[in-house]
């Protein structure tokens, strides 16, 4: 154990304290921390994108809608098992990445983010708007998760399962060839292209991934909330997500997951005490961009040097 | 490993642990959580329906509480968001682990938080929301409701306009559930009373839409006898002044729900337009009973205006449970739920009684048109037509059937 | 469907185009000369709304408050533009342009809760002055708001005066030429921080007037900010970044889309605007009109 790196002792640690949480903590915190890794899953995913891809990513929540809006409908107006509702959210929301991806990825920086907010503008209406289908701007509730997985321990096991897979694949993609490709790209796609890389089919790669493990985010949200709401595709949410990756980190691969820790936890806390909310994020979006620009793990490694993953 | 790192990881720990920890709340209370909309548009109809419950509360605080508990409560904004409105009442129910809750204007808010309620095996008093889904079709055991709902209010304007001599009619309305609900279901009960009204077109805008005039020049142009316009609570007063500005007041009667209430026309002034038709639960003025004189003393001495239709919400949510609680002569929840079915309180508006089959209030509508009177520094209504409960709320086997 | 409906449809599009073009073009202003991706514009422009309120209010509803509004209100949110220019923007030129769109996301947060903090979270109205209450007759059949008339005025010569600012006034060319390559305009001795200062105060100007001028037609309220921050980003984009008539290009497909949308299709209408981004996006990455980055 003395021979780990110290990170990697720490995130075993926490690993650890995760497994018994539930046991011993209130409710509220095993369903906050539920939300948590839901929201980290999806800053990681986002962040393959922006930070390892250097990709304007700025309608992410997109995919994630989708993902959500599978599972529920496939749950509720389809006899098919659950099991099933829960693989169509990240196949979805990848087929939705795939086609965003093919659209917008001939453009590059806030061309690139526009196009995607305009293309997800118009998935957001349409759900919207569909009210006979998608249940409108009521959304979908009361979704009926098998037993199992209902309760708020329940959910927390299964979501903490799934996000631990999924973080330990999006760790080997970012780690692999590929994924050296994609930050090669980022800071210099002229070069790449000279040396043979098919730039635009990268990132065309990576948006796909990105899409698919938000699409999974939106379907843990399902099982934790058991709710859908058309303003999981609005582009606030994509803000508020991408805030998660910039406060965490975004050159680090766990700093989303922080950030998503971070801003929730503040939440929780500000909205007890006032209804300013948007205020406070304002105020620590902005002190960390002036003052921490590479976010909280970035300022760690930084100051204290060992690499944190 | 540096220390100083360690000592920022305990930091960030405690920082997780304590300030998402449970406060606030005193042992021995009754805790009462509200979710509603409290930014926005909508903080003209939601603050009364909170004003109201907090002088109810501190009354019944001051002469020692219920069954010698205090009551105690904690408000949050939904923002008019479902999503928003149901991770609030999440945290109000697992966090500050409160007895009863209570909320919100936003009906899909409403709905959610209901699913919870029912869940968890909470006690949930609606207020403001209008979905007639939260008592019928999406109705159960813990959820309450504490205003008209869509189809209870088309059927007490279909009441009145089935006795006017109009025969075309224009519909028009917010573009969601709210706006479609409550035009379908006055339609549906006015072809029923009147079958001589025919339907000659229909305009649906988005929600929260600011720009009328396209489609008023439509309507205009259409020449329909009524105009029957379906909004919610952002678009009432928008749509009045539009009316206004753009000629249509004088030219095309027409009725939306509400819109003689005091929360839309006091936010205009001596502007508003004259002879429009409206239905709703309460007017501070009328009728001029020492029970609604009371209450409007007493909320104008706490807060300096005249209550709105929320006060009467907020003022009857703290009664019944007041009551309910003092019938069941017990905190035990379930008991308590028993107590509320079919009881009757005393309000402003007179005496009003909780179904006991779907957990309906029935209050009384009043039906009139506005105008300026001399006096008055926004306009009132007159001609005012009252419409008891019975008269328009759907029976026990037809809301029984809507939920299976 | 009757021809005058589908022409007062167009015109009253067309008023809308005049609000979405004044604020703009302010947006595109800043973003071309200065760099910056101002998503706080948005701020000013209900800044501006609510500033109109206040003087109307403070007036007590007489018409000659909306008069007084008419500058009052877009003064008022120039000189925070000023201040906010002195006081923070200045320094973040040289920045990279994703953190300026994001810093300038959390002051646009930060505003938005400040005016909830002023001005309450209620509903707001500024009444329309009795000259342009009612509505005009054309062509016997056609009904246009007095007011949406005088928006159709106030928009070609609004329009008139930001095309000789920027092309005519010594300040308006060093600001293109700064926009281009401010080395070399600081070279020639000229004090560019005060030329971007200026250049800034008129692009808030414009946003205050925008707001100043839709808050009759609208009920002033928080949120106002959000949607119209995202129309204009999306005009500014296919109009070509920085091109004061590409927004103008960019408000009237965007305006007539909008209104034209509605029309066409009742329910899903709002859809048009974003889809003729979209195809504008497609076949024209960099815009309709010529960019100046």
């Amino acid at each position: 154990m003395v021979a780990m790196k110290g990170s990697r002792r720490i995130l075993l640690a926490m690993m650890v304290g995760l497994a018994f949480l539930p046991l011993f903590a209130p409710r509220f915190y095993t369903y906050l921390i539920s939300l948590i890794l839901v929201y980290g899953l999806l800053a990681t995913s986002l962040n393959l994108a922006l930070g390892y891809g250097g990709m304007f990513q700025f309608h992410h929540c997109v995919f994630y809608g989708v993902g959500a809006y599978t599972t529920a409908l496939m749950i509720t107006k389809t006899k098919l098992p659950a099991v099933l509702a829960f693989l169509a959210a990240p196949v979805s929301a990848a087929l939705l990445s795939l086609i965003f991806g093919i659209i917008c990825v001939r453009l590059s920086k806030l061309y690139f983010g526009m196009l995607q907010i305009s293309l997800g503008s118009l998935v957001w209406v349409i759900v919207y708007r569909w009210y006979s289908f998608t249940g409108g701007d009521n959304g979908i509730h009361g979704i009926p998760i098998p037993e199992i997985l209902a309760s708020t321990k329940g959910a927390y096991y299964f979501t903490l399962l799934i996000t631990s897979i999924c973080m330990f694949i999006l760790y080997l993609i970012v780690n692999s060839p590929f994924g050296r490709t994609l930050q090669g790209i980022r800071d210099n796609p002229t070069r790449s292209e000279t040396i043979g890389v098919n730039v635009k089919l990268h990132q065309l790669v990576a948006l796909i991934i990105a899409g698919f493990f938000a699409g999974v985010s939106g379907m843990l949200f399902v099982v934790v909330d058991t709710a859908v709401f058309p303003d999981m595709l609005f582009w606030t949410l994509s803000l508020e997500v991408l805030i998660m990756c910039l406060v965490g980190g975004w050159f680090s691969f766990l700093g989303p997951m922080l950030g998503s820790a971070v801003i929730l936890t503040l939440r929780t806390i500000v909205s007890t005490y006032t209804v300013y909310w948007s205020l406070a994020l304002g105020i620590v979006m902005s002190l960390v961009i002036l003052f921490l620009p590479n976010g909280i793990l970035g300022f760690i490694e930084e100051r204290w040097g060992r690499a944190f993953k | 490993m540096n220390r100083g790192l360690v000592f920022l990881m305990w930091l960030g720990c405690l920082f997780f642990f304590f300030g998402v920890s449970n406060r606030g709340f005193a042992k021995d209370t009754i805790k009462i959580g509200i979710v509603d909309t409290y930014t926005g548009p909508p903080t003209a109809f939601t603050f009364d329906v909170r004003d109201a419950f907090d002088l109810v509360v501190k009354e019944v605080n001051s002469k020692g509480g219920v069954l010698g508990k205090k009551i105690e409560y904690v408000t949050r904004d939904d923002k008019f968001k479902p999503d928003v409105g149901l991770a609030m009442a999440k945290e109000l129910l697992l966090k500050e682990k409160v007895d009863i809750l209570m909320g919100t204007i936003s009906s899909a808010s409403a709905l959610a938080i209901s699913d919870l309620a029912k869940k968890e095996r909470v006690p949930f008093f609606v207020t403001f929301a209008k979905s007639d889904k939260i008592t019928g079709e999406k109705g159960h055991r813990y959820v309450f409701c504490m205003n008209e709902n869509t189809e209870m209010a088309g059927r007490a304007a279909a009441h009145v306009l089935a006795k006017m001599p109009y025969t075309k009619y224009w519909i028009a309305g917010d573009d969601y559930e709210y706006g479609h609900a409550i035009a379908e279901s006055l339609w549906r009960h006015l072809t029923k009373l009147n079958p001589k009204v025919t339907k000659i077109g229909e305009t649906w805008w988005k929600v929260g839409e600011a720009d009328f005039t396209p489609y008023i020049t439509q309507i205009m142009a259409a020449k329909p006898d009524f105009l029957i316009v379906a909004t919610g609570g952002a678009g009432m007063v928008n749509f009045q002044r539009a009316a206004k500005a753009t000629g249509l007041a004088g030219k095309i009667p027409f009725y939306q729900h509400t819109a003689i209430e005091h929360s839309v026309l006091e936010a205009q002034g001596l502007d508003a337009p004259e002879g429009v038709w409206g239905t709703c639960n309460y007017l501070f003025y009328y009728p001029d009973t020492p029970e609604n004189k009371a209450f409007v003393e007493q909320f104008r001495k706490a807060y300096n205006r005249y209550p709105k239709v929320g006060a009467l919400y907020g003022y009857v949510t703290a009664k019944f449970i007041v009551e309910g609680f003092k019938k069941a002569g017990t905190l035990d929840k379930e008991k308590f739920i028993d107590a509320l079915e079919g009881l009757v309180i005393d309000s402003p508006v007179g005496k009003v009684e909780l179904r006991k089959c779907d957990h309906q209030l029935i209050l009384p509508m009043f039906f009139g048109r506005t105008k300026k009177v001399e006096g008055w520094n926004f306009l009132i209504a007159t001609d005012i037509q009252t419409i008891p409960g019975k008269d328009y709320i759907p029976s026990c086997e037809e809301v029984l059937k809507l939920r299976r | 469907m009757d021809l005058y409906a589908f022409i007062s449809q167009i015109v009253v599009g067309l008023s809308r185009t005049v609000i979405l073009f004044i604020v703009s073009s302010g947006l595109s202003l800043i973003l071309g000369v200065l760099r910056i991706p101002n998503v706080a514009h948005g701020s000013f422009y209900m800044i501006g709304a609510f500033a109109a309120y206040s003087i109307c209010k403070f007036f007590g509803g007489q018409d000659v408050g909306f008069w007084i509004a008419l500058f009052g209100a877009p003064l008022f949110v120039a000189l925070i533009g000023f201040v906010a220019e002195r006081a923070i923007f200045q320094f973040l030129y040289q920045r990279e342009h994703l953190m300026l769109l994001l810093i300038t996301c959390g002051f646009s947060l930060i505003f938005g809760d400040l005016v909830k903090l002023v001005w309450g979270g209620e509903y707001k109205t500024v009444p329309v002055p009795k000259v342009f209450q009612g509505y005009v007759l054309l062509f016997k059949h056609l009904h246009l708001p007095r007011y949406n008339a005088f928006l159709l005025v106030v928009g070609p010569i609004v329009a008139f005066l930001l095309w000789f600012f920027v092309n005519k006034t010594k300040i308006g060319k060093i600001s293109r030429a700064a926009a281009v390559d401010r080395e070399m305009v600081e070279a020639v001795g000229i004090n560019v921080s005060w030329v971007f200062a200026i250049t800034f105060v008129v692009g808030c100007f414009l946003a205050g007037l925008g707001g100043m001028l839709v808050a009759p037609t609208i009920s002033v309220s928080l949120g106002m900010d959000h949607t119209l921050i995202m129309e204009s980003f999306l005009i500014v984009i296919i109009g070509g970044l920085g091109n004061i008539w590409g927004a103008l290009v960019g408000a009237l497909i965007f305006g007539l889309a909008q209104s034209l949308g509605i029309l066409i299709f009742p329910k899903f209408g709002i859809v048009l605007p974003y889809a003729a981004v979209v195809l504008v996006l497609i076949f024209k990455p960099r815009g309709l009109l010529k960019s100046t980055w």
